[in-house]
């Protein structure tokens, strides 16, 4: 289905929405960073700035409850979350590059066992993609075969105008029940020129040779070369969209408290540290290997996708930094 | 207030002086690294690197994005540097004094390094592009209150002349009043706020130089003093474990703010600890090595009005 | 694949502790059975597999089930304790209630094994993910030739199962060498004295139609392969489990993986021939 959107619709959409009780989650400014955070009213909306965390914490949470325990004598009660309490959310101006790894997610979240916090949020959301037209030289979608204008992950996707508004064009069931619900709002597809989408300046990846190349350089300079600067913080696993790792913890008193699963980084040294004090990954080089090998060579192997949306976070906030597009553009140069 | 472009073409000398006193000290076998700053991939950006031969040292440069604190790879929490004999370092003004603070706490020895010092007209903002002219408005908030500008005490310090420091607002200072003015009800709202952001990384302390704790208090769990997951309790737990442990160490590098991926202004904890530590025991880090810290040793002048 | 739909898998069984036995001055065995009859009838294992075990406020460790499957209505772990879950376990008194989340992982192709004779090679604390598999073995004698085990440690008072050790010792369908380190032996010690490599190539068990179960620390593994390989023994006839570190057991987490392979899912239970391809991450 495909339609038109004014901005001034899409903003009494959102109102709307709200009123009715929905969940919009958005990029907004929250305490001076712009983050996805639930949208008090469309006024709160900013559509220039590529959110600091990505979109993947609307179903995959810093952090979240997975149940709570209560002792008293020998017993214990646990107390299940349920995850039917889930609200239904919309998510608005999803860039590309935060909607295209939500379906990456869905094949680790799902196989085998079915990670229920991670999937009952993924029934319940529709997700509204929108064009980017706002790229920096730290972007690079187009190295890893997608685009500003990709629908990959979208239900909805909003393509804007010359002149202002949006065509939209739905994908999903659930793309096409929000314009239904709101029908009014939305007129034709118009003929207007598109804006001039972001253009980020990166040759595509050979990724099936990128990936060969790691198949056989498990051991190579190159680690000790890239990784000898890497401090081992967390920062580029958790503002990635497609970084999935996570810890289980239980906290509160000896008589009661709560278990939380919430995000872990491979690059901490801790994450593969044995209580023996033996750890596979003893040394920086070691862990930011697997980092990249986890996002261009493992997950292809075990799911036939790259665990990277080029979407250039871990790049512009690496604290020493390294630059994951030069390492890949390296590896494709061999 | 207009802002007004920086003078930083003394830059594109230092870098020659830095490469040019690289190569002669490892070729002569001085030492057998140099610890200093080459270009990235993106335009203007900077990455630390670590140069072992002269490929690598003939990449050596210093520019308004030279933002690193490089001593942090000399602390013992960073095993991948080979100590097997003397490393050279690049250091601005502010770098410097973390190094110091650090020999001052038997972390690390001066003979088994060479230092480089950088006079420094100041970086760049974390908020900018690498690729952006300082000016008053792009530069890093701590170069404006920087009384480091030319390191002294350093083996080699490239013979340029520092243009005169331009006049800027104190961002710190004026924050720090600010927040003093508040109630504390409304202080800890402001804080609430921004420790809310905090996503558990660890960035902070990873980049600090004078977090080379083994292991850090938040990675222990016999007993877990500070909760791992990123809610309030633990941000904040965090927080102030953090600062409270820089106290009267703390440089002032403020690369602890710099590299937060959530722009939590860190830094302003710190500088309010370095101006209660400068009105209670008259303590400033500088360019001279102190055995002791202001909060690692007594004299009968300190404040003892907290007896009552 | 796991009919877990609209369940939470994090969410543990409760089991009640039902006896406390000290191995060693710091290895531990719990038997437990769980508290809800419908879970304690249809919670089926196979030897090889793993479970999550809650110490609730202190959080969840990885452990082989270390009885057989063959002995229904309960199940055993054994562990030392080292970090903040594992001693929290250690406080836990007969009738206290734990957390159970499994089984979890593949297992021991035991179906494969019948008719073939059995070496058991295990080393210190490295003996509870094969003694399942020894008793399953035993309580199904007839499918299986001879039965080995060598089992080392570093001391008299580090070997487990010291009760069972006896049993084994005393049945004529079992061969036990037994040994511990030089130095860790009493005046009154009646096994072997020396490295568990060593001795296994003194025991010289025959290759052929045989398979060998090897696990212990990474430095016994590496000094006992060779030894296997000079007894004849095929990449494809040895066995290990690995135990990496893990914490939700179900191929999420990403904590556990040596290369492309989920540890908790592909293993733990792998032959030689599947180790000496991986990368060197375990």
């Amino acid at each position: 289905m495909r339609k038109y959107i004014s901005r001034q619709n899409l903003n009494t959409l959102i109102d709307k929405l709200i009123a009715e009780g929905r969940r919009i989650v958005a990029p907004r400014m929250t305490a001076g960073t712009p983050l996805y955070e639930p949208l008090g009213h469309s006024g709160e909306m900013i559509i220039d700035q590529l959110p600091r965390r990505s979109a993947k914490e609307a179903f995959f949470p810093l952090c979240e409850e997975i149940m709570s325990y209560e002792k008293s004598g020998q017993q214990v009660k646990l107390t299940d979350v349920d995850p039917s309490r889930f609200p239904e959310t919309i998510l608005f101006a999803v860039r590309p590059c935060d909607a295209a790894a939500i379906p990456v997610l869905d094949a680790v979240f799902s196989w085998d066992y079915k990670d229920e916090f991670f999937l009952e949020r993924r029934r319940k959301t529709t997700v509204v993609g929108l064009a980017c037209t706002t790229a920096d030289d730290a972007c690079f979608c187009t190295a890893v075969g997608l685009s500003p204008s990709d629908t990959k992950g979208s239900d909805l996707f909003l393509s804007p105008l010359e002149g202002g508004g949006y065509n939209v064009e739905s994908f999903t069931e659930k793309g096409e029940a929000l314009i239904n619900s709101c029908s009014d709002l939305f007129a034709e597809e118009s003929n207007a020129a598109y804006i001039q989408l972001a253009n980020p300046q990166t040759e595509a990846f050979d990724l099936k040779k990128v990936k060969s190349w790691l198949d056989e350089h498990f051991e190579d300079q190159l680690w000790d070369g890239i990784a000898t600067r890497c401090v081992g913080c967390g920062a580029c696993a958790f503002v990635c969209p497609a970084c999935h790792c996570f810890d289980i913890v239980d906290e509160g008193t000896e008589k009661a408290g709560k278990r939380r699963k919430n995000w872990d980084a491979c690059g901490f040294w801790k994450f593969t540290h044995h209580a023996s004090g033996h750890n596979p990954r003893d040394l920086q080089p070691k862990r930011y290997r697997n980092r990249i090998m986890h996002k261009f060579k493992y997950y292809d192997d075990k799911f036939g996708q790259t665990l990277c949306t080029g979407c250039g976070r871990c790049v512009r906030i690496c604290p020493v930094g390294i630059d994951i597009a030069a390492i890949v553009e390296e590896i494709n140069q061999k | 207030m207009n802002s007004q472009l920086i003078d930083t073409s003394i830059y594109a000398d230092i870098s020659r002086f830095i490469r040019d006193e690289s190569l002669r000290i490892l070729l002569e076998g001085e030492v057998i690294a140099v610890v200093g700053y080459a270009a990235g991939r993106r335009k203007g950006s900077v990455q630390p690197i670590i140069a072992c031969d002269t490929e690598s040292a003939g990449r050596l440069m210093f520019s308004q994005a030279s933002v690193n604190n490089l001593a942090v790879y000399l602390t013992k929490a960073k095993k991948e540097i080979p100590k097997s004999g003397k490393i050279g370092i690049v250091l601005k003004g502010c770098d410097l004094k973390a190094l110091v603070g650090l020999i001052g706490e038997s972390q690390l020895k001066r003979e088994d390094l060479y230092l480089i010092g950088v006079p420094c007209s100041g970086v760049l903002a974390s908020t900018v592009h690498p690729a952006t002219e300082l000016a008053t408005e792009t530069i890093a908030p701590k170069c404006l209150e920087c009384d480091a500008h030319l390191p002294t005490g350093c083996d080699f310090v490239p013979d340029v002349a520092l243009p005169p420091q331009q006049k800027s607002d104190l961002k710190y200072a004026v924050e720090i009043a600010r927040l003093e003015a508040l109630t504390p009800a409304e202080r800890w709202a402001y804080w609430k706020e921004q420790f809310s952001k905090c996503i558990k990384c660890y960035a902070c302390r990873q980049v600090c130089p004078f977090c080379f704790c083994e292991q850090c208090l938040c990675d222990r769990n016999k007993p877990q003093m500070v909760e791992t997951t990123p809610r309030p309790a633990g941000n904040t737990a965090w927080h102030i474990v953090r600062a409270m442990h820089l106290a009267g160490r703390c440089a002032g590098c403020a690369e602890c703010e710099r590299v937060c991926p959530m722009d939590i202004p860190l830094n302003l904890l710190n500088r309010k600890m370095a101006k209660e530590l400068k009105e209670l025991f008259d303590y400033e880090p500088g360019f001279e090595v102190n055995d002791k810290g202001p909060l690692a040793s007594f004299t009968d002048k300190d404040d003892q009005s907290f007896i009552k | 694949m796991c009919d877990n739909a609209n369940k939470n898998i994090y969410l543990p069984y409760l089991t009640t502790v039902m006896e406390v036995i000290d191995e060693t001055p710091d290895v531990r065995t719990l038997r437990l059975e769980f508290q809800d009859d419908n879970i304690s009838e249809t919670f089926a294992f196979r030897a090889g597999q793993f479970a999550e075990y809650s110490a609730f406020g202190a959080g969840e460790s990885t452990f082989c089930i270390a009885s057989s499957p063959t002995r229904a209505g309960y199940i055993e772990c054994s562990f030392r304790s080292v970090g903040r879950v594992t001693e929290e376990l250690r406080r836990l008194e007969v009738g206290d209630t734990m957390g159970v989340r499994g089984p979890y992982g593949n297992s021991y192709p035991i179906e494969s094994f019948y008719g073939k004779n059995m070496v058991f090679v295990a080393g210190g604390i490295a003996l509870p993910p094969l003694r399942t598999l020894i008793w399953n073995c035993l309580d199904l004698r007839d499918k299986f030739g001879d039965i080995t085990i060598v089992y080392g440690a570093r001391t008299e008072a580090d070997l487990v199962y010291k009760r069972e050790l006896n049993e084994w010792q005393e049945r004529s369908d079992v061969r036990l060498v037994k040994t511990v380190d030089p130095g860790g032996n009493s005046p009154a010690w009646d096994g072997k004295v020396g490295f568990v490599p060593t001795i296994l190539e003194e025991a010289a068990p025959v290759a052929e139609n045989t398979i060998a179960l090897v696990c212990g620390p990474p430095i016994m593994i590496k000094f006992t392969l060779p030894v296997l390989e000079k007894l004849g023994f095929g990449d494809d006839q040895v066995y290990t489990t690995l135990e990496n570190r893990m914490k939700c057991g179900l191929g999420k987490c990403g904590r556990c993986n040596v290369g492309n392979i989920y540890v908790c899912k592909d293993g733990p239970v792998f032959t030689a021939k599947q180790i000496k391809a991986m990368p060197m991450e375990f």
